[in-house]
């Protein structure tokens, strides 16, 4: 089985986030493997050690930011091959022009199957796994729970409201990957270093407009208030103090 | 009267001295089977050029081995041990004498000096049988806790070595006996022997019995000594001789160099290196010759903080696993094949992880024997080869990898601890202070940070922090058997700190142990050499000069010993001299400090709640009746704080800084 499996570079999530003049300030920021990809991949390699076939990382990313570690930590679960789309002008936040870039690539590696994270942990918009499916012209299903495979034919379940949904589906087929769908492994040194010997293809790809909403403007939450301690001599004291600030200050009371 | 005479065999009269060698033959031959069926067990582990500093390993010699040096830090046991041992050394050459039927002597008389070791001789039997004797009054009538479940092994050999003494006795009276006495002066316990068996009807037979009962006492020891724990008779002499000169607690890289530099991470030999132990081959020949020194005195066991909180570990018990395992599998090793069980099963992952690495084993073992590293390096091969480890150091592992701190907090936010304090971040100054993660991330510990940087501040100090540039040292890493992490993180700062302290040799300080021992005592091999202080250290300095003027405290207060600046870091004064004042000490303080149960890494993993090691170190500090425990490290900070509340005692844990910082006498 060929499997293709998305992988998005995301901000790890204790980077230093500063919005200037209305826009994210993306210089400072760590990259890390989006986590819901980490699923997929895991699922993929599973597949692969189950019936064979072969399973290639593909990404696209910005041209400046090394993510060969990363990535090496992934071919160490057990995928074998690693493409790079290296994009000047990168963006997490253009599913829709990144989709039709990824999909291009796809369409070379005659995947049977093809997993992504069921959305990117830095702009949460679970579009792009959708939209390459789209571009292939395959049937997608989102928001994998499990996923087993029959033969050719694929069984996933979904959480609905209120209850599961089960979907088979012949293949091609785009999933994309719920939390927990698996357990992912914690790679082997050994395995993070062979890794180092698996293809590793960079490529440089032109940036391509596609029909991607435009950001206005944005900007942090709020800063809270710090909460007040309430003094008084003894739990008493407290408690009528407490009372009278629900009352008169939250209004609840 | 002697017993060298013909005895009358099946009707055969047959000299002596014939049966003798037959025994002798018998139980030499076993000796040395058995002997070298061990050697070349040993020789199958790895290389590990421990054959220099010869001059320094002779005096380590002669104190630890034949002055007994740790044995008698045990009283009673020690010192019994120690007669028993000296007498032995002093006696000795009395089976060759016996062997000979006096040939020995008869050479010495012609020099004259038959008379002397006569009387050394019987010096030494003495000190044996008294010796003997303590032993046995310790085994059979003190019984102590730990040996209650041990085997009958102890006090049979005990009983037969006395045998050995008695018959030697009176084979040596009965040479004085004869058709016309001769008391031989210089032997005076052969002489209260001689008086005593003077005149008895079977005074032959009963010198016959006793001279074969001897000998057949030795060679039977002979041949069960390499069986046994009585095996240290001859494990000890290596073990002791090849002893680790490596600072203690200092763990070796992957793969070393010619210079024994660490190779860097990007040049490692995946292909042909083993990482870690899992096969009996993976050990060195002095972790394998461990086994065969150790006499199960339990010291070991008695002073580990697993063993003492009811986990799975006992360190003397994976000294004796590495022996066993030797001698189960011993033919299948030697054939060059693996056996289907591996170390990793002999020790289990639970012994494996309930380690503290606070080297209290070590440091309690009389005879060097090396029980931490075998268990890092079991971590080592479950962390890097078989990817399997408690599932809390996965964290541990992508915070350290992400974010370069255990808790996975934003790198960005490292120095915010010092927010207003005006400190120089990344610029030369005399000293560079190391804050480490604990004291930059973790809300208590950050108080320690703060503490420690106005005293230095107070006493005109020149020093800068490296700010966002500081990672983790990486001891959580190291010791939880991701020494890959480990080095990756270690080559990080010694990049770092290097391009600081270009100039000069860089000096150092923190208020962490771990990163005390880390760069201090392991960088080296990672191309950093630094010179590092505890804070204590330099705070206690700025004390003694001066610098900074602080009233003696005035709180009941106790002094917990951190293992890795105490025991491991061999600092106990300064902290007590930064402090001053009057400590009420813990019993175990010092070297002999217990652990929190923090070290290790053990900080990062869950403990059973039954099974907590700082619970016992709380209860031993709250004994004291202090109303506040003072510590040196923030893993003792945490540790300390958990245990005492959750023994329901609210005394205060404070950091030596801290206390110092109160107690500053306010500028006139």
């Amino acid at each position: 089985m060929n499997i293709a499996v998305l992988i998005k570079m995301v901000p790890d999530t204790e980077s230093r986030l500063e919005i200037v003049d209305g826009k994210v300030k993306e210089d400072g920021f760590k990259y890390m493997v989006n986590p819901y990809d980490e699923f997929a991949v895991e699922q993929a390699v599973q597949f692969k050690e189950a019936v064979g076939g072969k399973v290639t990382l593909i990404s696209l990313f910005s041209d400046n930011t090394s993510i060969d570690t990363d990535l090496r930590k992934m071919m160490a679960i057990g995928a074998d091959e690693a493409i790079v789309l290296r994009q000047q002008e990168y963006s997490g936040n253009k599913p829709s022009s990144n989709a039709k870039i990824l999909s291009e690539t796809i369409k070379e590696l005659n995947a049977d199957l093809i997993m992504c994270g069921v959305q990117g942990i830095d702009y949460y918009q679970a579009a792009t796994g959708p939209m390459v499916a789209h571009f292939l012209e395959i049937p997608h299903v989102s928001g994998v729970t499990n996923l087993e495979l029959n033969g050719d034919k694929l069984t996933a379940s979904r959480q609905i409201e209120g209850g599961l949904q089960i979907i088979e589906t012949p293949t091609p087929v785009l999933i994309t990957c719920q939390k927990d769908m698996t357990k992912v492994r914690f790679p082997a040194l050994k395995d993070i270093m062979m890794s180092k010997r698996k293809p590793f293809d960079n490529r440089d790809v032109s940036s391509e407009s596609g029909d991607d909403v435009q950001t206005t403007e944005c900007s942090l939450p709020p800063a809270r208030g710090g909460g007040v301690i309430l003094e008084g001599e003894g739990p008493e004291e407290k408690v009528d103090k407490l009372i009278e600030k629900l009352k008169m200050e939250a209004k609840v009371l | 009267m002697d017993p060298f005479h013909n005895y009358d065999i099946f009707g055969y009269s047959i000299e002596w001295y014939w049966i003798l060698l037959v025994w002798t033959v018998i139980a030499l031959g076993s000796h040395f089977y058995q002997v070298g069926f061990v050697v070349r067990l040993i020789r199958l582990g790895k290389d590990d050029n421990r054959f220099n500093s010869w001059k320094q390993r002779l005096t380590e010699f002669l104190t630890d081995w034949l002055l007994q040096r740790k044995v008698v830090q045990d009283k009673l046991a020690g010192y019994a041990h120690a007669l028993i041992f000296w007498g032995f050394l002093l006696l000795v050459s009395d089976v060759v004498d016996l062997g000979t039927g006096g040939f020995l002597q008869e050479i010495l008389k012609t020099v004259n000096l038959d008379g002397i070791w006569n009387l050394i001789v019987d010096i030494g039997y003495a000190m044996a049988t008294v010796g003997i004797l303590f032993a046995l009054y310790r085994r059979l009538i003190i019984r102590p806790e730990k040996l209650k479940g041990s085997s009958i092994e102890g006090p049979l050999i005990l009983l037969a070595i006395l045998g050995i003494v008695l018959t030697a006795f009176i084979v040596e009276a009965g040479n004085m006996i004869g058709e016309e006495t001769k008391y031989n002066s210089w032997e005076p316990i052969g002489v209260l022997f001689a008086k005593q068996m003077e005149g008895m009807d079977n005074l032959g037979s009963i010198v016959d019995i006793s001279y074969w009962v001897h000998m057949i006492l030795i060679g039977g020891f002979l041949i069960e000594i390499p069986q046994t724990k009585h095996s240290h008779l001859i494990g000890t002499v290596p073990n002791v001789m090849f002893q680790d000169h490596n600072s203690m607690g200092t763990m070796i890289p992957m793969q070393t160099d010619e210079n024994d530099i660490a190779v860097k991470t990007d040049d490692l030999d995946f292909d042909n290196l083993t990482l870690g132990v899992n096969k009996f081959t993976d050990f060195t020949w002095r972790q394998l010759s461990d086994g065969w020194a150790c006499t199960a005195c339990a010291r070991c066991q008695d002073v580990c903080p697993a063993y003492n909180s009811g986990k799975t570990l006992n360190p003397m018990q994976i000294v004796m696993d590495v022996k066993d395992y030797g001698r189960e599998h011993g033919s299948l090793l030697l054939a060059g094949k693996e056996p289907e069980e591996t170390m990793v099963d002999r020790f289990t992952p639970d012994a494996i992880w309930a380690c503290t690495t606070c080297y209290a084993c070590v440091e309690a073992c009389p005879v060097h024997i090396e029980h931490v590293p075998k268990l890092t390096d079991t971590r080592r091969h479950l962390v890097m080869e078989a990817s399997d480890f408690p599932e809390e150091l996965q964290n541990l592992f992508n915070n350290l990898e992400r974010n370069s701190n255990p808790w996975g907090l934003g790198a960005h936010t490292r120095a915010d601890w010092a927010e207003g304090l005006d400190l120089k971040v990344g610029e030369p100054a005399e000293y560079l202070f190391f804050v480490g993660c604990a004291g930059s991330f973790d809300d208590r510990n950050k108080k320690v940070s703060r503490a420690t940087a106005k005293l230095l501040k107070e006493a005109g100090v020149d020093f800068s922090i490296l700010g966002e540039m500081e990672t983790c040292n990486g001891d959580p890493a190291r010791r939880a058997g991701n020494e890959f992490l480990f080095q990756m993180m270690a080559e990080t700062n010694v990049e770092t700190l290097n391009s600081i302290g270009r100039q000069m040799t860089l000096k150092v300080i923190t208020a962490c142990p771990h990163c005390f021992h880390t760069i201090g005592k392991e960088y080296e091999k990672y191309g950093g050499k630094y010179e590092v202080y505890h804070h204590s250290q330099v705070l206690n300095k700025l004390r003694q000069e001066g610098k900074l003027k602080i009233r003696d405290f005035e709180d009941k207060v106790t002094f917990h010993d951190p293992c890795y600046l105490g025991r491991i870091g061999g600092e106990t004064e300064a902290p007590r001299g930064a402090l001053g004042g009057d400590l009420i000490e813990m019993e175990r303080h010092g070297t002999n400090s217990f652990c929190c149960g923090g070290g290790g890494a053990r900080v990062w993993m869950e403990e059973d709640a039954d099974k907590r090691v700082n619970e016992i170190r709380a209860k031993e500090a709250s004994k004291t009746g202090a109303d506040c425990v003072a510590v040196g490290c923030p893993f003792c900070m945490t540790m300390m704080s958990d245990g005492l509340k959750s023994i329901g005692d609210d005394k205060q844990v404070k950091d030596i800084s801290e206390i110092m910082l109160e107690n500053l006498e306010a500028e006139t």
